[in-house]
């Protein structure tokens, strides 16, 4: 990328749904828009309004929106117009501490966002501008990423409480009698994993190809985690590996050379139940789903992991990022 | 507290993490002598005294924050906010009828304070939606309220606005033909009389933004003026004397009340000496256990009140001044000899942006805008910085729907949403006749005796100051985060908060915190 300092204080990035932009969040308190229409990555538009450094970006299933988020507790919401014109379309201070993450509903127009007040806040459009519609209240310290499931039915969170949570969307007039408000849904607990993590979670990512979550830690580990009814009827089965690939091998991946490039095959660890104390009571038994933890990556960096993808759509590939300056890309095998 | 400012305020930093039970990290210049360390001594009295090495004594000064460096600096202005609590809350000025009291009682009449509220039409809306009561009762019933408390007289800033609005006439007209003579940052003028977006600007946009503010002071702080310079002088009493409190439906005004430029440096008093907001008055009514509803209506003062006999009057225009408007018909027939009767909106991108455009022989003359709330002010910012904005004024107003819905006006009531609220406030305030300034002859008069016949640059004008940002997150955390941004990435953050104060510190080694 050309004249592109301000990558070097890139918080965090995410490509447009059409894979010919991607933004970048910057210390700097802007985003940038990059575009490749062109051979090279050229910066075509600034995103400025954020008091401070912008934590997160992410464009909407559309492409049409963009979100950020920043240390100055605000939600942006940005309009994608012609001529690589953005426009601010909803400046959201629902937050009372920094907010960490911004993530879209994989269907809906339908904002998620998790700050370091502890909470889960959910937003829609409502006449010309945007609104919290939802605060999900439960983790006990800042809560550091949140991800949806391939439906959007589902949204895991991690946090500095060292836990997982599942949350399940509520429709207005649910079986289970989950109180809503309008037309509004509600968000409840129905599942926390806690004990599996000794550090806090940064990154969790729930994989729309394979319905894994995996999630990154300051105790320099990848765990895998599965629900029990994706699993295998027998546990012993249920039991997976993560295995490391080279970058190189990444690069130049090809559906031939794949597997022969990885470079070591992690020993197995046995699953621990999940713990699901703590949901809601509201809610139905039938709906609180059962987590497995089917692999661990110890030692993946040799310092805290910050980040995790999942590829959305090679089954298994999996990106991390560390505090030691490394990317690596693993590949997760059930047995 | 914080969440009574305006957005854009809010944004500003306004209630950051620096607890209050954090201390102020305002630098204070120390003059550092080398090779020396000091022991400091604490007195029995409370005051800081150093020790030199041979046991000298040195008087050490305490340290001043005043409200303004904590608005000057972006560091933590949440010590701002207590100091402002306490500087401009009911609270001043219960102590102040109170202390009138004591006068009278030991016989030291002359040394008593005249006390004057000059209410706004907003807060006198918002009260009449909460209690029911059409403005004019509200109005006679506030009257009955604050005389009772002990206030000598109750002013309506719809007067001072007449001012305000015959100001940025003129000064829009002015500025529109240094335009067409080629000075290029006279076009577009921003509107002025709302103080978060006035602040945010100073704050955040600096000389991109400031020298299209218009220079004109807002309501009221104009009624600052008349109170301490034209009305004091009429009671021949000194500005001192007279303790000027208004009611505003925003925590914004303030801030702008505490301003330097409204200081009075010789007689050590504000133009306005304290700012309560419309939820605070309604406070203060269940603080004096006044059942509103059954108060007398008491006759107006009609000296600086906009009242035609029994009848209040008003500005065209809208719940926030009607800036835009009277600007519009002034400078379309001053300037292009066209009679707008009419004005017609064309909504944008959300009901709080609108344009007007006055058409000459098919060519757009005159484009004006309102745009409330800050997204809108985000995107006119942007555009303006880019070069983009085809505006020639426009009415920035911090609040989504102005000023009506400003943050320190009455919530909405148990089952009411804020959008119907706003709605009542909006019919009710706009149902009185409207009055053009020109129209007012005591203001003719007033311009005659006070001013001498013209604008008067210190009673109309204000100033603008770009704020430093002298210990700017951004570049402290650019700083202390260099090194470890490309080592650890965001997971630092998890100490972040510790940090970020750390940080501040580091950037200061040069200063000297606490002496």
């Amino acid at each position: 990328m050309s004249g592109c300092l301000a990558l070097l204080q890139t918080l965090k990035v995410d490509w447009s749904p059409s894979g010919t932009c991607l933004a970048s969040a910057s210390f700097d308190a802007t985003v940038c828009i990059w575009d490749n229409n062109s051979e090279e990555f050229e910066s075509n538009a600034t995103l400025e309004g954020h008091e401070n450094e912008v934590k997160s970006v992410a464009w909407s299933p559309s492409g049409s929106l963009i979100a950020t988020c920043g240390r100055d507790k605000s939600v942006w919401i940005w309009e994608v117009q012609e001529d690589n014109e953005y426009e601010c379309a909803s400046v959201l201070h629902s937050h009372s501490q920094d907010v960490k993450r911004v993530t879209w509903h994989p269907n809906k127009e339908i904002l998620a966002s998790c700050s370091y007040d502890d909470t889960i806040k959910f937003y829609k459009e409502d006449d010309d501008d945007w609104s919290c519609f939802d605060t999900l209240e439960g983790h006990e310290a800042t809560v550091w990423a949140i991800s949806f499931d391939s439906t959007g039915d589902k949204l895991v969170s991690c946090s500095d409480d060292k836990t997982l949570r599942i949350w399940q969307c509520y429709e207005p007039g649910n079986e289970e009698g989950v109180v809503t408000h309008g037309s509004d849904p509600k968000w409840k607990t129905v599942c926390v994993l806690s004990g599996y993590h000794n550090r806090t979670v940064y990154d969790v990512h729930w994989s729309s190809v394979t319905d894994t979550i995996a999630t990154a830690a300051g105790d320099d580990c990848i765990r895998i985690f599965q629900q029990e009814s994706a699993l295998a009827n027998d546990l012993s089965k249920a039991i997976g590996s993560v295995i490391m690939l080279s970058w190189d091998a990444y690069v130049t991946i090809t559906s031939t050379s794949f597997y022969s490039l990885q470079i070591a095959v992690q020993p197995k660890t046995s699953a621990r139940p999940c713990t699901s104390l703590d949901t809601d009571p509201s809610v139905g038994d039938r709906n609180k789903p059962s987590f497995q933890q089917v692999a661990i990556q110890t030692k993946a960096h040799t310092q805290d992991v910050n980040g995790v993808k999942w590829h959305p759509k090679e089954p298994g590939l999996l990106a991390s990022c560390s505090d030691d300056a490394t990317i690596k890309i693993w590949k997760f095998t059930q047995d | 507290m914080a969440a009574g400012f305006s957005g854009a305020l809010q944004l500003t930093d306004l209630n950051d993490f620096i607890t209050p039970s954090q201390e102020c990290i305002k630098p204070v210049k120390v003059e550092k002598k080398p090779g020396e360390l000091a022991k400091i001594k604490i007195e029995d009295d409370g005051s800081y005294v150093q020790l030199s090495e041979v046991g000298e004594k040195t008087k050490l000064e305490r340290a001043q924050i005043t409200l303004n460096d904590c608005l000057a600096c972006s560091g933590c202005i949440t010590s701002a906010e207590s100091v402002l609590i306490t500087q401009q809350s009911q609270e001043e000025l219960y102590k102040v009828i109170a202390n009138n009291k004591k006068l009278a009682e030991e016989g030291k009449l002359e040394d008593k304070k005249v006390i004057i509220v000059s209410i706004s039409p907003q807060s006198r809306a918002s009260v009449a939606v909460k209690f029911k009561l059409g403005l004019t009762e509200t109005a006679q019933k506030l009257t009955k309220f604050f005389k009772d408390l002990g206030v000598q007289h109750v002013f309506d800033t719809t007067f001072s606005r007449d001012f305000s609005l015959a100001e940025s006439q003129r000064e829009f007209v002015e500025r529109l033909k240094n335009f067409q003579n080629g000075e290029k940052n006279a076009i577009p003028m921003l509107a002025s009389a709302c103080p978060g977006w006035v602040c945010y600007a100073e704050k955040t946009h600096g000389s991109y933004i400031l020298p299209y503010i218009s220079t004109t002071k807002s309501p009221q702080q104009i009624m600052g003026s008349l109170v301490k310079n034209y009305f004091a002088t009429s009671l021949a009493k000194s500005p001192d004397q007279i303790y000027h409190v208004t009611v505003m439906p925003c925590y914004d005004k303030k801030l702008e009340a505490s301003r330097e430029d409204f200081y009075n440096d010789i007689y050590r008093t504000r133009d306005v000496d304290c700012v309560i907001s419309t939820v605070e008055l309604e406070k203060m009514f269940e603080e004096k256990g006044v059942n509103f509803m059954e108060l007398e209506n008491t006759e107006l003062d009609i000296q600086f009140s906009s009242v035609c006999g029994d009848e209040l009057l008003s500005h065209s225009g809208g719940g926030s001044g009607g800036y835009l408007e009277h600007i519009f018909t002034y400078a379309a027939k001053e300037c292009f000899e066209k009679t707008v009767s009419d004005i017609k909106y064309k909504t944008l991108r959300n009901k709080d942006f609108k344009e007007v455009t006055l058409q000459v022989d098919g060519k757009d003359e005159l484009k004006f805008a309102a745009a409330y709330g800050f997204r809108n002010i985000q995107n006119l910012v942007q555009k303006i910085k880019r070069g983009k904005s085809p505006y020639h004024f426009v009415e920035v107003m911090a609040c989504p729907s102005g000023c009506l819905n400003g943050g320190g006006q009455i919530r909405p009531g148990d089952g009411q949403s804020s959008k119907e609220l706003i709605s009542t406030l909006d019919e009710l305030y706009n149902s009185l006749r409207t009055r053009n300034p020109s129209e007012n002859q005591e203001v003719e008069q007033l311009y005659r005796e006070w001013l001498g016949g013209e604008s008067s640059e210190k009673v109309m004008k204000a100033r603008y100051f770009r704020l430093e940002r002298c210990c700017t997150q951004a570049t402290m955390k650019w700083k202390s985060f260099t090194q470890p941004l490309t080592l650890n990435g965001d997971s630092d953050e998890a100490t972040s908060e510790d940090s970020a104060v750390a940080a501040i510190c580091d950037e200061y080694d040069d200063f000297n915190f606490t002496n």
